[in-house]
């Protein structure tokens, strides 16, 4: 954030999806492409769609919306057939507790997206997009309805466009507050106009996704990374980041440092660094004691791996935990984690869909002995019997959720089981911090 | 109340349907869909807006226009934490109490809120101007704590700022 940019042009040296953002009014069409916007979109309609795909896959990007997945692989499944009824679904639902990537991106520069949007519709042959976004993103669904406008005004969407005989329509689509929304067969549920309940995988959306048809899910992040990777190539694309884990990342850090926000960093840049240069250090000059790397669905790293780990794919898996959706929540000393547990186990009890029963009572009861302690009636095998509790939880359902609320349990309890036994036997009302 | 307070509340037992120029938005987000089920969330969206809940009225009625059972739409409302089959105040406001939020006192502010305004989860104050809920990670953790005050985003708080900011609204 702190780099140099140049002024009113992209500055595609530094950055890859934050590269417009120093831009004054980039949200506007016209100021988005007098810096280079939708160049490549056009470059695009000359090149053959498979050899686009390819180029992605060459690219090594992989999903940005917390699994990781090769985005060319992925494509790879799609039904090549250009004349067959397929969808292209973006994912902006962003409700991973501790992420506002997307938020900052697409608030910021709406064009990005939709001309990455427009150029993967192209390559993927889908006739139809549309972004979910989740429902608390009003102003931020306003701006992409504003920018969508502004492009089919211009010709960039609808039949026929730039007269290459190819149709793409693109909708922006509000949730309503269900975090299992984010899940991308929850989400197509939802999108189809009923609870956003997850179906079993296979078949995969690619297969079958909405309406029964196969439908691409991307998360934002991803899809806003075509055009820099279409224009310079996925050989330049790798240069950022590591072998595994190539390009640039959004993190969005919140948490006990000085200057929480969101960054853009090649994958494999330290979290000391991350926490020391780009977010001004600790709050208050306090020690760090753990951070949750990747999400709430992340497990916890204690203080000496958050200062070793490298925020790549790979590296953050050999401490245990996962990059998930670049979400960075730091956490000093003063903090109890057994506050930071009971947060994160009432969220996914609230959240959990229902439709399965490991998920549905497990994190019913995971939260439950936060609520005994409330009453002193919560003992110090409770923790054992969560850590037991959260392991039969795991590979047992239908989505990840599950799994999601079970690893940072066992995560916690990893490092911190001495601190957790002491919390939920503490009379609450001695407990204020 | 005055005048236009009455405009978006809506009194059990009369019957609903959208505005003229809600209707013309109904039919346009038709368009945007392969069937009339996928248009569902947008539409109640849009009856909210009209009157900031969805009243058995209102089911009723986006039951008929679309075809769809009214079970099935009542199963969807309670699915969605931002569906109101309870009667909401014309301001809603978020507070977000999932975890960045809540290690700076997120919780503490929702709480405060509801004992200054003397209300509960989603009830309207006495005046019917605010409904509070409590809500998990926002996705604008950098501003923690932070609450949403109808559309719009404001954070970080504190109780007395929050205070201040709700006694501001019309
Ligand atoms: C419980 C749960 C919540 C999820 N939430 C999100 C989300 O908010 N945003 C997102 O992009 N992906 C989310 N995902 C991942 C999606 O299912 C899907 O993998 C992703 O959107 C694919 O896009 P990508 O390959 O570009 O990452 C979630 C997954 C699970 C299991
Ligand atoms: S794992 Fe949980 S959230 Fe996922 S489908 Fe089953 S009950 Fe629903
Ligand atoms: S925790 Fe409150 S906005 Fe994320």
């Amino acid at each position: 954030m702190e780099r140099v940019m140049e002024k009113d042009t992209a500055n595609y040296k530094d950055f890859t999806l934050l590269s417009y953002h120093h831009i004054p009014g980039v949200h506007n069409l016209d100021v988005f492409e007098r810096a280079g916007g939708y160049e490549m979109m056009k470059a695009c309609f000359e090149k053959d769609p498979e050899a686009i795909k390819e180029e992605v896959k060459n690219s090594g990007l992989r999903g940005r919306g917390g699994a990781g997945f090769p985005t060319g692989v992925k494509w790879g499944f799609f039904s090549k057939d250009r004349n067959a009824k397929k969808y292209l679904l973006c994912n902006a639902d962003e409700s991973e507790p501790g992420t506002f990537k997307d938020r900052f991106l697409v608030e910021k520069n709406p064009h990005i997206l939709i001309e990455g949007m427009i150029i993967s519709a192209w390559a993927l042959g889908t006739q139809k997009g549309y972004i979910y976004i989740r429902g608390e993103f009003y102003q931020q669904a306003m701006i992409l309805e504003r920018a969508l406008k502004e492009a089919y005004a211009k010709g960039y969407l609808g039949k026929n466009i730039m007269g290459k005989g190819f149709d793409f329509d693109l909708y922006v689509h509000r949730g309503a507050g269900a975090y299992i929304c984010g899940e991308e067969t929850g989400m197509i549920s939802s999108l189809e106009g009923k609870k956003g309940q997850p179906k079993l995988k296979p078949p995969f959306p690619a297969i079958k996704g909405y309406r029964g048809l196969p439908t691409m899910v991307n998360n934002v992040e991803s899809l806003a990374a075509v055009p820099w990777i279409m224009r310079f190539g996925a050989a330049e694309y790798k240069k950022f980041g590591t072998e595994k884990s190539a390009g640039t990342k959004l993190f969005s850090i919140s948490g006990d440092v000085n200057k929480p926000g969101v960054i853009e960093v090649p994958l494999g840049t330290s979290l000391k660094e991350i926490i020391e240069v780009h977010c001004g250090g600790m709050r208050n000059g306090n020690k760090l004691k753990a951070v949750i790397p990747g999400g709430s669905s992340a497990p916890v790293l204690n203080a000496d791996d958050s200062y070793s780990v490298k925020m790549d794919y790979e590296d953050v898996a050999s401490k245990g935990s996962m990059l998930g959706s670049g979400a960075i929540v730091v956490i000093d000393e003063t903090r109890n984690m057994g506050d930071i547990l009971k947060y994160t186990l009432e969220f996914y009890h609230h959240e959990s869909c229902g439709q399965c029963t490991p998920c549905r009572e497990g994190t019913g009861w995971m939260e439950s002995i936060f609520k005994r302690r409330e009453t002193g009636k919560a003992a110090k095998s409770d923790i054992e019997l969560l850590d037991k509790t959260a392991a039969s939880m795991r590979g047992q359902t239908i989505c990840a959720l599950a799994d999601a609320a079970a690893m940072p349990t066992q995560g916690m309890i990893k490092f911190f089981r001495p601190e957790l036994e002491a919390y939920v036997t503490t009379n609450v009302n001695s407990n204020k911090r | 109340m005055s005048s236009n307070v009455s405009e978006k509340t809506h009194s059990l037992g009369t019957p609903f349907s959208f505005t003229s120029e809600n209707l013309k938005t109904y039919e346009e987000l038709l368009t945007r869909y392969d069937d009339v089920e996928s248009a569902l969330l947008p539409v109640l969206h849009l009856v909210q807006e009209q009157i900031n809940w969805l009243p058995t009225e209102a089911i009723a009625y986006v039951s008929g226009l679309m075809n769809i059972p009214e079970i099935k739409i009542k199963e969807v409302i309670s699915f969605y934490d931002m569906f109101y089959d309870v009667p909401v105040a014309r301001n809603m406001v978020h507070v977000c109490t999932n975890i960045t939020c809540s290690m700076f006192g997120g919780r503490e502010i929702y709480q405060g809120l509801l004992k200054h305004f003397d209300t509960d989860y989603l009830t309207p104050t006495r005046d019917g101007r605010i409904s509070l809920q409590k809500m998990e990670c926002l996705g604008a953790c950098e501003m923690a704590p932070c609450m949403r005050i109808n559309n719009d985003y404001v954070g970080p708080v504190d109780l007395t700022a929050a205070i201040q900011k709700l006694e501001e609204l019309p």
